[in-house]
């Protein structure tokens, strides 16, 4: 299976787990990184496992490269029926009211265009112990298991 | 063929360059030569204590000595150690990535009173910069001057509790010097009406739920939806921290008791005595390098191979997201822009040089400040420079 990963990032960290998951996934899957600011809504396609990875800034808003991409998904309502995702956020429960809205406002919207979410959305905490491979890769292979 | 670029100043600008130059061309030979024994600039020395995800960039900047293959040169400080005439005949092309470490000054009488001191270097101080000062005695009543976010960083860490700054990088010292100042109010004065002050909404929220935090606000924005109104609507703690806008300070003078502050105010002119003044308006060259000079020279053109980026280039206000997104400008700007000469020695130019930090001196020193961390704290940062120097040191003997 073709897995699709993209992110949605401000100072990085979420380019980098992007590109960690790939390294991790590349031997045994057909892997592509790409930034959420240079993708189009219609670019998430139903044949391939579409993997997000979206930090949170700002009082839960979005990071700056994942705006484009969410403003066309608000502009253009596409139907993204048939599209698979998963959804990995960055955070900092320091933001305790808005921990994670990032990419919980995220996985909202591509709900509300058609797609349809596969496992549990989870938060890495930068303010925590973890490192975010340490959490991601277990979760996407919990993931690929089912998918 | 590969060419070989030099970044002096391995703070977020630095880093973010190195990081976006070896992304488009891996082959790159790039090093980072910092005057400091460790890397990471600010994001060690003037990120807070108590933001240690904000830290969290750090991994990513390790990344490029693990795995990108640039080399870190620490304990270098170009201008003394190493001249920049040097290092552009060594290299193809060189950063100036070195910041503005000295505080703006206030530029008016009594600015150079004891008592007053920079937020630069009193944050020095509390992050156990090695170059740092000692830490003052602010007294009862401090007035902070200015309200940008480096301004909110000192409230928080002044009015935090100690079971607050669980979880933190505070020193021991620092940590200590803070529970015992006692202080019993701060006031902060900026010029600018309420709703044009330059701090974010999100730290000025932080600072309310802060548990002795009491804020209250002169002159404040009309709009009940403002952060700072809603920060004093929602704290109730024992420390009044007053906001005064539209508060001009014009002089200082010394008290018996302290420091008194005259400032013109849209009421008139007031006096505000103050235990210590906290001046936190912004950063400027420490005069080492000459800034205008250097600028002048990399805006000129390819030919000098002279860039500049970060503060050093644009002046104290970026935050780290944009100096990600500047370096990655910069980094496609040189590429385009640079013409490889095999003659040049790169890296070779420090071969043998004693006292040299490398990256992996660096993995010694923070795996054992990680390691030596109390309980309550995430790392115990060591302050002194022969520490600090000493995994490069034992190398050399
Ligand atoms: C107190 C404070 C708190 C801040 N908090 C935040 C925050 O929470 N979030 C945020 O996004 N931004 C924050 N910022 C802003 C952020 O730190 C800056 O945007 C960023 O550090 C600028 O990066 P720089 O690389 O240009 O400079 P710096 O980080 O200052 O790095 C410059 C480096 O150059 C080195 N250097 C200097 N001179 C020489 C020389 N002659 N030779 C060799 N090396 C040299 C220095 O040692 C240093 O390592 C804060 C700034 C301050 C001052
Ligand atoms: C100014 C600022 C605001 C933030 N706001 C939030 C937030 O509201 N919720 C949250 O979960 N994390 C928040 N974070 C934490 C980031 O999402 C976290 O540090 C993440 O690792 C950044 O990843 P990135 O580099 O990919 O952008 C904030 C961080 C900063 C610096």
């Amino acid at each position: 299976m073709k897995i699709a990963i993209y992110y949605g990032t401000e100072t990085g960290n979420a380019e980098m787990l992007a590109e960690d998951i790939a390294t991790e996934l590349e031997d045994a899957h057909e892997t592509s990184v790409a930034d959420l600011a240079e993708t189009a809504p219609e670019a998430l396609k139903a044949a391939e496992l579409n993997v997000i990875v979206c930090s949170s800034y700002d009082d839960g808003d979005f990071p700056a490269s994942a705006k484009p991409f969410v403003e066309k998904l608000n502009d253009e309502s596409p139907d993204l029926s048939g599209v698979r995702f998963a959804v990995f956020g960055l955070g900092d429960s320091e933001y305790e009211a808005t921990y994670g809205f990032g990419s919980m406002k995220l996985a909202d919207l591509l709900v509300a265009c058609g797609a349809t979410t596969l496992g549990e959305r989870i938060v890495h905490d930068a303010a925590g112990d973890d490192l975010p491979e340490d959490l991601a890769l277990p979760w996407l292979a919990g993931i690929l298991e089912t998918a | 063929m590969s060419a070989k670029i030099a970044i002096v100043g391995g703070g977020p600008s630095g880093c973010y360059t190195a990081q976006a130059l070896l992304k488009r061309a891996p082959d790159l030979e790039v090093d980072v030569i910092d005057a400091l024994p460790v890397p990471y600039g600010l994001v060690r020395y003037g990120v807070a204590a108590d933001h240690q995800g904000t830290k969290g960039v750090a991994r990513q900047f390790a990344r490029l000595f693990t795995r990108q293959k640039a080399q870190f040169f620490g304990n270098l400080r170009v201008g003394e150690d190493v001249s920049l005439d040097e290092l552009r005949a060594a290299y193809d092309a060189v950063v100036l990535a070195t910041g503005l470490s000295a505080d703006r000054p206030l530029g008016m009488p009594g600015e150079d009173l004891p008592g007053v001191i920079g937020a630069g270097a009193l944050t020095r101080a509390l992050y156990e910069h090695p170059d740092a000062t000692d830490l003052p005695h602010l007294g009862a009543t401090p007035v902070v001057i200015g309200t940008g976010n480096v301004a909110i960083d000192v409230l928080r860490l002044l009015a935090k509790t100690p079971a607050e700054l669980h979880g933190s990088d505070l020193g021991a010292g620092p940590s200590d010097w803070l529970a015992a100042q006692g202080i019993e109010r701060i006031t902060v004065i900026g010029r600018s009406p309420a709703a044009a002050a330059r701090f974010s909404p999100v730290m000025v929220k932080e600072l309310g739920e802060l548990s002795r935090a009491e804020i209250q606000v002169r002159h404040p924005a009309p709009e009940a939806e403002d952060a700072l109104n809603l920060a004093a609507a929602a704290s109730s703690g024992p420390l009044p921290i007053e906001f005064r806008f539209e508060t001009r300070p014009l002089a200082l003078e010394a008290t018996e008791s302290g420091l008194r502050l005259t400032v013109e105010t849209p009421e008139g002119e007031d006096r505000i005595d103050a235990s210590s003044v906290i001046s936190a308006i912004g950063f400027t060259c420490d005069g080492r390098l000459d800034r205008a000079g250097l600028l002048a020279e990399a805006e000129a053109g390819a030919a000098s191979r002279l860039y500049a980026a970060g503060w050093f280039r644009g002046g104290p206000t970026g935050a780290i997201p944009q100096c990600r997104e500047e370096g990655q400008a910069l980094a496609a700007r040189i590429l385009e822009e640079i013409s490889p000469d095999p003659a040049r020695p790169g890296r070779g130019l420090f071969a043998g040089r004693a006292g040299v930090v490398d990256f992996d001196h660096w993995q010694q020193i923070d795996a054992q400040e990680l390691a030596a961390a109390p309980e309550d704290r995430c790392r115990r940062k060591f302050a002194r420079r022969e520490d600090l120097l000493r995994p490069a040191l034992s190398q050399d003997e």
